[in-house]
């Protein structure tokens, strides 16, 4: 039986819970042991499991819909729908990310790491492998 | 040894044998409701755990002591004050074990963690039996209130505070309580075990909680219904002592539970083999919420309205949660309204 997938946040971060639900919650929609058709818990069932506000799940959630990967449902939570076509790329939203990217590589040279090992990294991210 | 010793010294020996359990009842990584790390439960934990032991003990011997050896030397009035004191003071003794261990405990806490995880697996939150077998206390109470309204004028004048009105104001109250508490319990506690077998374990050891609260809102209705009916003589009701036999079976039943749940401790976790339970440590809650050696929890950023008890096993309000406020408020109106009542009513 697979592992029921879990989130995971750290209150202590300076990343905003929604982002890091929102993170935990991508991560798993792309790496596919969410699927098209499963169903999410309820809004105050997540939060209230991770003693978190309603709204911040609420609105990691809404950020997931926006993306196209939930729909959500009254009550019941959301449900993972199926991206059929890759969606336009929003150019603005690219730029923005690949910005934190840069920052995120800056950081790991000046921590000790090597373009080569930065980019083998990567490589292994993209691919849905652990870092 | 008089007749009247023998409940007095089961009282004794059962307060001397909870005070005893307590430790065990609480999920791994909590020692006299404080989160403690792994190395202080496998070694000064362990010790005190011994002492706080035997202070109860003693304590339980000094009152057993006091029932065997001191009755047949007294006028029976000063048997009942010693009696009441070795009772009391057995409690007071097991009280202030727990809390100077609590305070022990607590200089070893271990800080609490800001990592939170929970499974994206919705879990059954219905309630037990669904939503119609909940409702029958409803039913039954509403089938009373039609009754007594066709047989008004049947109604014995002078009833006061027993009157079916009241005593059905009564049922009403306690019945939504009760249904009140189950629904907030299934819906509004805290899920801490995330993988394997401990989540299913911890499930059903909920829903166990909230088909007692849904039987207790059973027992009130079916009392309450048989006095009421049975205080109107045209409608022939005659149940008397044969209630016992509805009401019996139910408190049968709830004490099973209760030894079940003292068995597999807090949350179920002793039910799964010590290999197969996960690494969960703590129930997720922060020791600084907890107050009176572990006996409350205000916890106002936490929105979860019934969390996992430190004393004991079951479930406790949050009171720092407004919801919670709500229950404590319906349990209340009737312990305010009917001595209003009776006083509005002169008896």
């Amino acid at each position: 039986m697979a592992a029921a997938p879990l989130v995971s946040i750290d209150l202590g971060s300076p990343t905003p819970a929604y982002r890091q639900i929102a993170s935990d919650l991508r991560r798993h929609l792309v790496e596919e042991r969410l699927k098209p058709g499963d169903l999410l818990p309820p809004i105050r069932q997540l939060a209230l499991d991770l003693g978190v506000h309603f709204n911040t799940v609420a609105i990691a959630y809404r950020m997931l819909a926006d993306e196209g990967w939930l729909e959500l449902k009254r009550r019941r939570g959301a449900v993972v729908i199926a991206r059929d076509a890759p969606r336009a790329m929003d150019r603005n939203r690219v730029d923005q990310l690949l910005q934190q990217l840069s920052h995120t590589a800056a950081e790991l040279r000046s921590a000790g790491m090597s373009a080569r090992q930065i980019s083998a990294a990567l490589q292994r991210i993209a691919q849905g492998a652990k870092p | 040894m008089t007749s009247e010793s023998w409940p007095l010294l089961f009282i004794i020996a059962f307060h001397g044998l909870l005070f005893h359990a307590m430790p065990r009842f609480s999920r791994p990584g909590i020692l006299f409701a404080a989160t403690v790390p792994e190395a202080f439960v496998s070694g000064a934990g362990r010790t005190l755990v011994s002492r706080y032991r035997a202070i109860v003990w003693s304590g339980a011997a000094l009152a057993l002591g006091v029932v065997l050896l001191f009755p047949a030397a007294l006028d029976p009035e000063a048997q009942g004050f010693l009696y009441l004191g070795a009772v009391a003071g057995n409690l007071i003794v097991g009280i202030s074990a727990w809390l100077w261990a609590y305070r022990r405990a607590h200089a070893h806490a271990v800080a609490h963690s800001e990592i939170r995880v929970a499974s994206l697996v919705p879990r059954d939150t219905s309630l037990p039996g669904g939503a119609l077998f909940a409702s029958g206390p409803v039913f039954m109470l509403l089938i009373t209130a039609v009754l007594v309204a066709t047989h008004r004028d049947q109604i014995p004048e002078g009833m006061g505070i027993t009157g079916p009105p009241a005593l059905l104001a009564f049922g009403v109250f306690y019945v939504a309580m009760m249904l009140a508490m189950a629904v907030s319990m299934s819906r509004r506690t805290r899920q801490i075990a995330v993988e394997g077998m401990a989540v299913a374990v911890e499930q059903r050891f909920r829903r166990l909680n909230v088909f007692v609260l849904v039987l207790a809102a059973y027992g009130v209705a079916m009392m309450v219904s048989t006095a009421i009916l049975e205080s109107i003589p045209a409608l022939g009701v005659r149940l008397g002592e044969r209630i016992a036999f509805i009401v019996l079976p139910l408190m049968l039943f709830n004490l099973a539970i209760a030894l079940w749940m003292f068995r597999v401790g807090q949350g179920g976790h002793r039910a799964i083999a010590a290999s197969a339970r996960p690494e969960t440590w703590g129930d997720a809650t922060p020791d600084a919420a907890w107050k009176v050696g572990g006996l409350f929890y205000f916890n106002p950023s936490d929105p979860a309205i019934w969390v996992e008890k430190r004393i004991g096993v079951g479930y406790t309000l949050n009171i720092g949660n407004r919801s919670a406020w709500l229950l404590i408020g319906i349990a209340l109106l009737p312990m305010i309204a009917a001595p209003l009542l009776f006083l509005l009513k002169g008896g």
